[in-house]
């Protein structure tokens, strides 16, 4: 079983290719068919294959990781190579449940979703593709082997989100997570080069392991003196931060929403974004093995979390809230992974785990919401709150799911998402960082805030927009389906794999120190923050009698609810200095010299004026002198600058 | 002597190609003689190149020699011409991108195939004089291509131009060989690697090589020495672009590569921050160039730019490193950039080669509009297209030589390279025809439409399975 584990990533690249090259076209209905049926064979074989690698490991190191097959791709130079190889450990099997489950669900979906989109065939190959993608990325063996399927994440969510590309919005929001996350990814080639060099490897084993050591030592790069080891690990982790959408690399996702909500859904819940994240797991020993890395990657955790969740509070767009709120998750999985450094410099691998439960359970709460959210902007063609209240009477189902995954994310017990953000705070308050605990508590009471600000915005109260006509129920089979199944694990996963996360899913080659100091105060005290945001939201919108239209409006708002409204304005900042600085000032000046130094000869030729004798004056007129000029100049700049003995 | 022997059936067929167009009564004939006969030599050549066990082989008194390595670059050359012969087929036939049809093919192919000739040279040359007259040969033929369209006002311009700064640099090039003559006494590279390697800081030495690397630079479009290539290439016809844009930079960064890693070898410590200047220069100057263009022919001149800056960064890295992934990406390069030159012929067929020309390809024609997108991509290096497993190698090579903080600027550098095939990207996909506007239909020939599908095939091929790669880092390894 375990020896053809390649099946699992074999099925939705047979989808991908049988669709994209001849089904899409002739039959989308039957595109969707064959989609579903291979997504369906990829978690059906996984399944089994899991349970086969649990019955191995079972009572051994679990931990370490097996690998199921190895091939050499790429022999490079000398002993480097690149491996493809297939490794099963805790979180790759884990992510293999996770992403299987969720692309089943969300192709189930898109059935029903996309039913009116003339090119819905293309949509499903593009499905199958990102789903093999991401599988390939959690399986990978090694870093090039992560490298390559990252970038084909990009690709294949690049174009998901701009898959209605007649839309110069949706074109707009997929160029610009191309850009961010391709900008971020680029410091991550830089890091496997110089640890390929550094390291003589690429293995991950061998990165999180003997090459520790050999990195360990200061280099000079241009003056300063870093740590190789710090260096490495900052420019890999970067890339997470990019692909994870970490402040401020964050201001693609929220945009990304540009996209069809399925995409929304499967980007935000189980695959893209959690990238960066199980990249720092990956790459766990290594970076914190690397002095002061750790602590890094906990500031950048909490502060997008809270960050984002200050913003999500103000959002209109329900799709927008919840990617904030995405946002502000994914900050609370790398605070994890980053407390996982104590103060007493010891590992707290509790905090490990617990990052990693928190994937698994928001893969499921958080995939729920966007489908939900999906079903909404179905019924009322709106994105937007303002269009929406009062729905619970037409999609009883989706509200009632939706509920559940509400009081998930907000952290109520018995919930699923309590347990996880439970794990996170009382790893994060072990390992000594009390302050950053106290933040992340607080995150969760504007957590519970703004999913029932969404919730009770959404379906209760008045009906607000021109869908009230009509009665009884509106919800699609296709749509639904998906949707109640989710509710499942929204409400069990987290009771249910809590020992399993504790107990299994501890990175390999790391000695914990854990302090095993309970503190029993800390899950009621998160309980009790989720009911008050909860009972905030109620009262400010819930409540019979609260004004939504008041609400949602921003007359009459201070100057700190427009600049949280509008993002802190960070998107404007980006833009200044890319189009203002970049592309009006640099290329501008190039443009200047290419139209008014090399172009006017051409235009003035075009136009006709060429007699005989007139090359000649043309070799005058200041256009050729100009080449020559900059040739010899040329190559005075290099006798000057290229630094030659002469 | 008989290891000469396509190389002198190359020689053979462009003097028939030559006079192929004095016979009227076959006016065909040059065309398919000349790809009939290229497909024939690249096969020899990939043959002995990939499959045969070839012991160097000196001939001529030990100025000419056919290694591995040559042969390697003989099969990118001969690729490189066959894929011009073909697209050029399509410019003598009917108009093209509002330009009159070209006349007399044979002359036209003749000439490709003697810088295609010249290109060979370079590669097989052990002496200074025989790789300046390669290169020359490699040249000059491109002199008279450019002003192929007679009629064709800014045809002539371009070729002015062009004749005008290749006059200069080759006398900057002939002049710099000349102090390398005068400092070694002996024009043969074995001779010159040994001098070299004795006296390291001569000032002949370094005089001779700055302008080597000038002359070099500019048939390599390498900044501040690229500024004639937009012109040139938007002046020309598109598959003369698409020749100066692969074939003639293979041979210039094959002549660079020859010296860089032969003789010079022994000072690449010295030379190294040359060429990581140029390279970093060069491929920021390309992509602030191609970042406003709307012109297609003017942006691939740019982005030739571009490229040629990654070229020149993996001179940086130890010689085997270097000329592998050299090689390997002049491949890759040859199939994307010709790619992007059948699609843009297709679209010159009937419309304006402009951005604007490309708008609503994904509603008329959405598989070219898929290919255009392979191409870009591959360009831009993102796998799983053959370009990243290219640049990769690339970099890995500048990497080697612990080159890292240029390494790293080229990498970043990558970002506005995306951005900018991605502007291509956008008019073939994005941009829509506006109401009461009407674009002349796409049209294509079957030739076109087999060159597109087989190249896309290559690259997608080249990138997912690495043999092509892995065979030539194999064939080149000094073990």
């Amino acid at each position: 079983m375990i020896a053809h584990g390649y099946l699992i990533l074999l099925f939705p690249l047979l989808a991908f290719a049988v669709n994209g090259l001849w089904l899409a076209r002739r039959n989308g209905f039957a595109a969707g068919l064959f989609s579903i049926l291979m997504s369906a064979a990829s978690l059906a074989y996984a399944i089994p294959l899991a349970l086969e690698w649990f019955a191995a490991v079972h009572g051994g190191d679990a931990s370490a990781p097996v690998e199921a097959w190895r091939f050499t791709w790429l022999p490079l130079e000398g002993a480097l190579k690149v491996d493809f190889s297939m490794i099963l450990d805790p979180i790759s099997v884990m992510m293999l449940l996770v992403i299987g489950t969720v692309a089943l669900l969300v192709n189930v979906y898109s059935m029903g979703y996309m039913r009116h989109d003339p090119s819905r065939g293309r949509f499903f190959a593009l499905l199958s593709l990102f789903a093999f993608s991401m599988l390939g990325l959690v399986i990978a063996g090694n870093v090039f082997q992560m490298y390559v399927f990252w970038e084909l994440v990009g690709v294949s969510s690049y174009l998901l989100i701009g898959f209605w590309y007649e839309k110069p919005s949706a074109v707009a929001a997929s160029k610009k997570a191309m850009i961010v996350t391709r900008f971020a990814d680029s410091f991550f080639l830089l890091g496997i080069v110089l640890a390929a060099y550094a390291a003589g490897s690429m293995d991950f084993s061998v990165l999180n392991g003997s090459a520790i050591a050999a990195m360990s030592r200061e280099v000079s790069l241009g003056g300063f003196h870093v740590n190789l080891l710090f260096l490495a690990s900052l420019l890999m982790f970067l890339g997470g931060w990019g692909k994870s959408a970490m402040f401020p690399l964050h201001i693609w996702l929220p945009d990304a929403m540009e996209g069809p909500t399925p995409v929304s859904s499967i980007i935000h819940s189980a695959t893209m974004v959690v990238a960066g994240v199980y990249l720092t797991a990956r790459f766990f020993p290594m970076f914190a093995a690397a002095p002061g890395f750790l602590d890094l990657v906990r500031v950048v955790g909490i502060f997008t979390a809270l960050f984002a969740a200050v913003i999500a509070c103000t959002q209109k767009d329900i799709k927008r809230i919840l990617a904030f709120s995405t946002l502000s998750q994914l900050g609370y999985m790398m605070f994890s992974l980053g407390a996982a450094a104590t103060v007493l410099g010891g590992v707290n691998t509790a905090a490990y785990s617990a990052s990693a439960f928190h994937i698994f359970t928001h893969a499921f709460f958080k995939c729920l919401l966007f489908l939900g959210a999906g079903a909404l902007i179905h019924h009322v063609h709106a994105n937007e709150l303002d269009a929406m209240g009062g729905l619970w009477k037409k999609l009883p189902l989706t509200w009632i799911s939706m509920l559940l995954a509400c009081l998930a994310i907000a952290g109520i017990p018995p919930f699923s998402g309590f347990w996880s953000k439970d794990e996170i705070i009382l790893a994060a308050w072990q390992s000594g960082h009390g302050l950053s605990a106290a933040l992340a508590l607080f995150t969760g009471f504007l957590t519970a805030f703004y999913m029932f600000r969404l919730y009770f915005l959404a379906f209760h109260g008045e009906p607000r927009g021109g869908h009230g006509e009509g009665h009884g129920r509106h919800e699609d089979p296709w749509m639904t389906v998906p949707i109640v199944i989710l509710a499942v694990p929204t409400v069990l996963s987290g009771l249910l794999a809590k020992d399993f996360f504790h107990h299994f899913a501890l990175p390999h080659q790391v000695l914990s120190e854990s302090p095993v100091e309970h503190v029993a105060w800390l899950p009621a005290t998160a309980a009790t923050l989720g009911i008050l945001g909860l009972f905030l939201a109620f009262v400010l919108y819930g409540r019979r009698g609260a004004d939504a239209k008041a609400a949602l409006s921003v007359e009459g708002r201070g100057g700190w609810y427009r600049l949280i409204l509008n993002k802190f304005y960070i998107d404007e900042l980006y833009l200044f200095v890319a189009r203002r600085l970049l592309i009006g000032g640099f290329a501008g000046a190039v443009k200047w010299v290419d139209t008014n130094v090399v172009d006017a000869a051409v235009g003035a030729t075009a136009s006709g004026t060429l007699r005989s004798g007139a090359l000649l004056r043309r070799l005058q007129n200041g256009n050729l002198a100009f080449y020559i000029g900059a040739f010899l100049f040329g190559i005075l700049l290099l006798r000057i600058l290229g630094r030659l003995p002469l | 002597m008989h290891a000469l022997l396509p190389d002198l059936v190359l020689m053979a067929l462009a003097f028939f190609a030559a006079f192929s167009g004095a016979g009227r009564r076959r006016p065909n004939l040059g065309f398919h003689a000349s790809w009939i006969g290229l497909l024939g030599v690249l096969a020899v050549y990939a043959v002995r190149a990939f499959a045969l066990d070839a012991a160097p082989v000196d001939l001529f008194g030990g100025a000419w020699r056919i290694d591995r390595l040559g042969l390697l670059w003989r099969v990118v050359f001969t690729l490189s011409a066959l894929c011009a012969v073909l697209l050029s087929r399509g410019n003598f036939q009917r108009r093209s991108g509002g330009r009159e049809a070209l006349t007399q093919p044979g002359e036209f192919f003749a000439l490709l195939l003697f810088s295609t000739l010249g290109g060979i040279t370079v590669v097989s040359a052990r002496e200074l004089l025989t790789l300046f007259i390669g290169l020359e040969l490699a040249t000059i033929p491109l002199f008279f291509l450019a002003a192929w369209n007679k009629r064709d006002d800014s045809s002539g311009e371009a070729s002015v131009k062009y004749v005008a700064m290749g006059g200069v640099s080759s006398a900057v090039m002939l002049f710099g060989l000349s102090y390398l003559y005068g400092f070694c006494g002996s024009l043969s590279l074995d001779a010159l690697a040994v001098r070299i390697a004795a006296e390291p800081d001569h000032a002949l030495l370094w005089i001779g090589v700055l302008f080597v690397i000038a002359g070099a630079g500019f048939k390599l479009t390498l900044f501040p020495f690229h500024l004639w290539a937009p012109d040139v290439y938007e002046g020309s016809s598109t598959p003369l672009a698409a020749y100066l844009s692969v074939g003639s930079k293979s041979v210039a960064i094959a002549f660079l590569a020859t010296l860089v890693c032969g003789p010079f070898a022994a000072v690449r410590e010295t030379l190294t921050p040359v060429l990581l200047l140029l390279a970093g220069a060069t491929t920021l100057a390309g992509n602030l160039g191609a970042l406003k263009q709307g012109r297609l022919r003017r942006f691939m001149a740019w982005s030739g730019v571009s490229q040629a800056g990654f070229l020149v960064l993996a001179l940086a890295g130890p010689a085997p490193l270097a000329r592998s992934s050299l090689v390997f990406y002049m491949f890759v390069y040859a199939f994307a950039n010709y790619l992007a030159f059948f699609v843009f012929a297709i679209v010159a067929r009937s419309r304006d080669e402009g951005f604007s020309s490309l708008r609503g390809m994904s509603r008329e024609w959405p598989a070219l509009a898929v290919l255009l997108a392979i191409s870009m991509f591959s360009l831009a290096g993102i796998p799983p297209m053959a370009g990243f497993l290219g640049k990769f190698g690339l970099l890995a090579s500048a990497a080697s030589g612990k080159n890292f903080l240029a390494v790293a600027f080229m990498v970043l550098n990558g970002v506005i390279g995306l951005y900018i095939y991605l502007t291509v990207l956008r008019s073939a996909w994005v941009d829509r025809v506006a109401d009461g506007e009407a674009l002349a239909p796409l049209e294509s020939g079957r030739r076109e439409r087999i060159m597109v599908w087989i190249l896309a095939a290559a690259l997608l091929l080249a990138g997912i399975v690495p043999f092509l790669s892995q065979r030539i880092v194999q064939l080149l390894s000094p073990h």
